[in-house]
């Protein structure tokens, strides 16, 4: 009886499990780390992190309605005070369980840890720290969820010069370990985990040293061009592949089976992928040429399909990679001057824009959000979808990085 | 070089835990709840082995029958190793106020799990709340009378640190054997240091 009764349970929670993890594996929105909480509902609101813009009031997170049923579509909501200015806050990350967001600034080095669980229409700042104390690193960039931990990559070591470095946090900001970047490949950007492939690959920017001065002082040499690609579990370096100048965001590929991904590479106007063979060796090439300077990178969640936000040349662009050997331009929009961020909800159809990049970096001072709606025909832009950041009571902000609930 | 003076200089090697690649993630407090029989039952009774601890509750209809099935893997394929008898697994519930000693034992029954290597503990829901803040737990009650929990496993060294911590997606019973492997060559280390 008992044999019986195990085996029954057994195989009910075997084809519930089947079932679960197909849920589990459809993408929380295609970008996030893989083991954040998936958003199983419409988005009701969008965060965007914004630095003030002329530093002297304090940065703030802006809560954004974006639930199409709600009279307050489009609206700004609410705006929960940083406590400090002159932060250039910047890339945003959610904790495993998506209650609490990390954000990372440039400039302070400061990481904010805030609760979204308890009231997501009014986020809560729980915590706020240097990073740089404990760390040694400098300029934190990508937050990134592990089960119970968050992954931060670093831009910059001491003094905020090089080599760049990782660190792990708790989830309520207690340190767990660092590691720096190794001598030859010395720069740190984004950092993208495949489970699945015991496989992270991190990527390459410039030092706090270098982005701290105004675009046109910086020095161009200072920028990295490595990918390095590591055994996860191990957090150990396996391969360092060069691309061309400053790869940023990384992308693993969505298709099933996939042993390839992508980066942007932004001073060489291009995407390249890495692509690993029977014994997860990794090679690295170029994919297509893209618009001018493309900052950020998102995927369709069939990986059918990456967008790239050209900066320079106000555009985003939507390029076919169902062929790696014959990648095609699909549809190009025109959101307004110099588009950044971009993020794309779970199901692929909307993704909300900002343009702002860096202080140093900015050319406009006219800093909004706006959306994309993404169809069979390729990209439209969303009329009604217009949100200004130009009127706060403290004036302009630049909004950076989004993530939604 | 002698086997012997080998062996300890290997274990000595991977037996530095700043150096490990399962870094010390923290140190939860010791706590004492209720087995399955009723009877108290410590944490800390179970230092020298390496545990595997769940949070479940018996009437769950989301991820938490997925977690105990990776769990009996898990520990099946621990026996196969010849690892087991060095190793707990514990399941605390999210559930004090229904699941009470006679419910673990029923989910233990239809599991077929043998309470020689594996404990499931509730308590009040006092205690219950203290153990899951301490383990940066939490469970929210749902409009259909469910609960919303994050569906983590984390992984014990033999003097109680927090090691690992698996997504229950990404919870490979390979990867737990080599994991607790690990920390078991980590114990022999720092018995030998």
């Amino acid at each position: 009886m008992t044999s019986i009764r195990c085996w029954t349970v057994m195989t009910l929670t075997a084809i519930l499990f089947t079932g679960l993890l197909g849920l589990a594996l459809a993408p929380a929105e295609t970008c996030l780390s893989p083991f954040v909480k998936r958003l199983e509902k419409p988005e009701k609101y969008l965060y965007v992190f914004c630095v003030d813009a002329d530093a002297k009031d304090n940065d703030f997170l802006a809560v954004i309605d974006v639930d199409a049923q709600s009279p307050k579509y489009g609206q700004i909501l609410y705006q929960l005070d940083l406590g400090s200015a002159g932060n250039e806050t910047h890339h945003f990350g959610f904790t495993d369980d998506r209650t609490h967001i990390w954000g990372c600034s440039l400039f302070s080095n400061r990481l904010f840890v805030i609760n979204v669980a308890d009231d997501p229409a009014k986020p809560k700042l729980v915590k706020a720290f240097d990073s740089s104390k404990e760390t040694g690193l400098t300029g934190p960039h990508s937050p990134y969820a592990l089960p119970g931990r968050m992954l931060i990559s670093f831009l910059g070591g001491k003094d905020g010069g090089l080599p760049a470095g990782l660190a792990e946090f708790t989830n309520d900001g207690k340190l767990i370990r660092t590691w720096e970047m190794p001598h030859e490949a010395p720069y740190g950007y984004d950092v993208a985990i495949n489970p699945d492939l015991n496989r992270m690959v991190t990527s390459s920017f410039t030092p706090p040293q270098n982005y701290r001065k105004p675009m046109a002082q910086m020095d161009l040499k200072q920028f990295g061009d490595k990918l390095l690609i590591w055994d996860f579990r191990g957090r150990k370096l396996l391969q360092t592949l060069t691309t061309a100048a400053s790869p940023l965001e990384c992308r693993w590929s969505l298709k099933k089976d996939a042993k390839h991904g992508y980066v942007n590479c932004a001073l060489a106007d291009s995407i390249w992928v890495w692509e690993g063979d029977a014994q997860n060796h990794y090679t690295a090439r170029k994919l297509c040429d893209t618009g001018k300077l493309p900052v950020d990178l998102s995927q369709s969640p069939d990986g059918r399909f990456l967008f790239v936000s050209c900066f320079a040349s106000d555009e985003v662009q939507q390029w076919d990679v169902s062929d790696l050997k014959n990648p095609k331009l699909f549809s190009t929009v025109k959101p307004g001057v110099e588009p950044n961020m971009l993020h794309l909800t779970g199901d692929g159809q909307r993704m909300y824009v900002t343009n702002s990049l860096l202080s140093t970096m900015d050319r406009s001072d006219d800093f909004w959000v706006r959306l994309i709606r993404v169809g069979p025909d390729g990209m439209k832009m969303d009329p009604k979808f217009n949100v200004d950041l130009t009127k706060f009571k403290t004036g302009p902000a630049r909004g950076h990085d989004m993530l939604l609930y | 070089m002698s086997a012997l003076a080998l062996l300890t200089a290997l274990l000595a090697s991977v037996g530095e835990t700043d150096n490990s690649r399962l870094a010390v993630i923290r140190t939860p407090a010791d706590f004492t709840l209720t087995t399955q029989d009723g009877k108290p039952f410590r944490l800390s009774s179970l230092r020298g082995k390496v545990v595997l601890v769940s949070f479940v509750f018996t009437t769950c209809n989301g991820t938490c029958p997925a977690t105990t099935h990776r769990m009996v893997l898990a520990q099946q394929a621990l026996a196969k190793a010849g690892l087991l008898d060095k190793v707990h697994l514990v399941s605390i519930t999210l559930d004090p106020a229904r699941d009470k000693p006679a419910a673990l034992r029923e989910y233990m029954r239809l599991y077929d799990i043998d309470a020689k290597h594996w404990t499931f503990l509730t308590g009040s829901p006092q205690q219950i709340d203290k153990v899951l803040s301490e383990w940066g737990m939490w469970v929210r009650p749902t409009a259909n009378g469910q609960l919303d929990h994050p569906s983590r496993v984390f992984l014990l060294d033999g003097r109680g640190r927090l090691r690992e911590i698996y997504d229950l997606q990404f919870f490979r019973p390979r990867w737990v054997c080599e994991d607790v492997q690990l920390l078991l060559n980590d114990d022999a280390s720092a018995k030998h240091r």
